[in-house]
C-alpha cells in the first residue's frame, strides 16, 4: 500500500505518530516512509507543533543542580576555554575578595618601601600578587602622576635563565593586556598606562614566559604563577 | 523562580543559535530558562526522579549536539526541544520497562481547572508559552473524556487498547474520540481561534 496517495491517511498517520499511539508494525512502516518522504516529515512537523506543547501542562519541576553538573561534564564546556584562561571558569569577586584581603599586608609593604624614598611618595594603587598558596610573591605600586608602575619582587622567586615573567591586566572582557617582561633584578619600572588600571581591568597576573615575553599575540602562552587585584590608595 | 514562560520564541532561538556556535554560557541561559518546564513533563512521563534527570541530561546533551541542525522554519524551539527530551524520556520509558504510575492527573491542577472551565480559570492567566495557550484553548472546547484520552496517549504513550484498558471503554470508541479530537484540535488551531 502506498500511502502517499491517500492524503488524509498520511495526516492522520502522522496525527497518531505524534500522539503516540502508532504502534508496533504500523509506527516500524510509517518511520520508513518518512525517511523517504519529505511532505510526510513536513506533516509530522506540523503535528509536532500542534501536539507538542502539551508537555507544558505538567506542572513544572526544577531539577537539581548535578543535572546540569553532568550535562557540563558530558559536553567538556568547563574546558571550552584555553587552559591558561582560568579566570573565565573563576569567580572575579573571589579574585577581589582576596585584593582586599591582601590590602593590609600590602599598604604594610607599601609603608616599609617608601619610606626611604620620600621623594617620590605619590603612589595612588597598590597590588600584591600571590602565588596559589597565598603567598605574595610580588608588590605593585602605581604613580598616576609620573605613570609609572614600580614592579618589585618580594621573595626571589628564581627564574630559569631561559624564562622570564610577564605582566598582564586582564579585563572583564576581551583579550589580556601585557603591561611589560619583568626583568630579574628586584625592582622593575613600567609604564603606568591606562589599560593597566582601567576600571574594566578584572584582575592582575603574572605568567611564566619564554625570554622576550608571550609567543601567543592573544595572551599568555605559559602557565599564570600570581594573581592579585589594584587597590586604590589615594 | 524567573518567570521563564513568558520567553521570547525569538530570545530561544537566539540561544540555540549561539549553542550551535558552542556558546556554552548561551546554553546554560537556555538551560535555566527551559529545564524546570523540560524536568516537569519528563517527570510526568517517567514517575521516578532519577530517571527523568536521565532523559533531561541525555536531551540537553542532544539539544547542544543538535543546535546547529535546528531549522527555525520547521518548529519553534520550544517544541524542538521538547520534542528531543520527549524521545529520550520515551526511550528510556521502554528501555528501564518500568511501568509509570498512570493513575492520577496528567495535566497540572491549574491546567486541569482551566480546561474544564475557562471562565473560572483564565487560560491566558496560566505559566504556559503562546503555543500551549492557544492548545489549552482548543481542547478545553473538547469533551472531558475526550481531553483525558488525548492526554492519557500523549504522556504515557499508550495504544489505543491501553488506552481503552485504562479507561474502562471499548477500543472502537478509543479510536473514535481520538480521531475525532485530533481533527478538531488541528481545525481550531487552524483558525486561530481564542476565548
Amino acid at each position: 500500500m502506498n500511502i502517499r496517495d491517500n492524503p488524509a491517511l498520511c495526516d492522520k498517520l502522522a496525527a497518531e505518530y505524534v500522539l503516540g499511539t502508532l504502534k508496533g508494525g504500523a509506527r516500524r512502516r510509517f518511520e520508513a516512509y518518512l525517511r523517504q518522504d519529505a511532505a510526510l516529515r513536513g506533516l509530522v512537523d506540523e503535528w509536532n507543533g500542534r501536539l507538542v506543547p502539551m508537555a507544558e501542562f505538567a506542572s513544572a519541576s526544577a531539577p537539581r543542580a548535578r543535572v546540569w553538573q553532568a550535562i557540563e561534564r558530558r559536553l567538556g564546556l568547563r574546558r571550552s576555554y584555553a587552559a591558561w584562561q582560568f579566570w573565565r571558569s573563576e569567580s572575579l569577586v573571589f579574585w577581589r575578595g582576596l585584593s582586599a584581603a591582601s590590602l593590609v599586608l600590602a599598604l604594610l609593604l607599601v609603608g616599609v618601601i617608601t619610606s626611604p624614598l620620600l621623594d617620590h611618595p605619590q603612589v595612588d594603587y597598590v597590588a600584591t600578587l600571590q602565588d596559589e598558596k597565598a603567598r605574595t610573591a610580588l608588590l605593585l605600586t602605581g604613580d598616576t602622576d609620573r605613570g609609572v608602575l614600580t614592579v618589585r619582587l618580594v621573595d626571589n622567586a628564581p627564574v630559569a635563565a631561559d624564562k622570564a615573567l610577564q605582566l598582564w591586566a586582564v579585563p572583564k572582557q576581551g583579550k589580556p593586556r601585557s603591561l611589560g617582561v619583568l626583568s630579574d633584578q628586584g625592582v622593575i619600572e613600567l609604564g603606568l598606562t591606562p589599560g593597566a588600571i582601567g576600571d574594566d581591568v578584572a584582575l592582575l597576573a603574572v605568567s611564566l614566559e619564554p625570554r622576550g615575553g608571550s609567543t601567543d599575540p592573544d595572551g599568555p602562552s605559559g602557565p599564570i604563577l600570581y594573581k592579585g587585584n589594584w587597590v586604590r590608595v589615594m | 523562580m524567573p518567570d521563564s514562560y513568558s520567553i521570547d520564541p525569538e530570545q530561544l532561538r537566539n540561544w540555540l543559535h549561539a549553542a550551535a556556535r558552542q556558546d556554552a554560557a548561551s546554553f546554560r541561559l537556555l538551560y535555566d530558562a527551559t529545564s524546570p518546564k523540560l524536568f516537569g513533563y519528563a517527570l510526568r512521563i517517567l514517575g521516578k526522579r532519577e530517571l527523568a534527570e536521565e532523559a533531561l541530561q541525555d536531551g540537553y546533551v542532544a539539544i547542544w549536539n543538535g543546535a546547529a541542525s535546528y531549522q527555525a522554519h520547521l518548529a519553534a524551539p520550544m517544541t524542538w526541544m521538547t520534542t528531543i527530551v520527549r524521545n529520550k524520556a520515551l526511550d528510556l520509558l521502554r528501555r528501564s520497562g518500568a511501568d509509570a504510575e498512570i493513575d492520577g492527573p496528567v495535566f497540572d491542577a491549574d491546567i486541569m481547572n482551566a480546561l474544564q472551565d475557562p471562565r473560572a480559570t483564565p487560560i491566558d492567566a496560566l505559566l504556559i508559552s503562546h503555543d500551549a495557550r492557544a492548545l489549552a484553548y482548543c481542547m478545553s472546547l473538547l469533551e472531558g473524556a475526550h481531553r483525558q484520552v488525548v492526554g492519557l496517549a500523549f504522556f504515557h504513550d499508550l495504544s489505543h487498547s491501553e488506552v481503552a484498558q485504562q479507561m474502562a471503554i471499548p477500543i472502537g470508541t478509543v479510536k473514535t474520540w481520538i480521531r475525532r479530537s485530533l481533527e478538531r484540535l488541528k481545525t481550531c488551531l487552524a483558525k486561530g481561534e481564542r476565548a
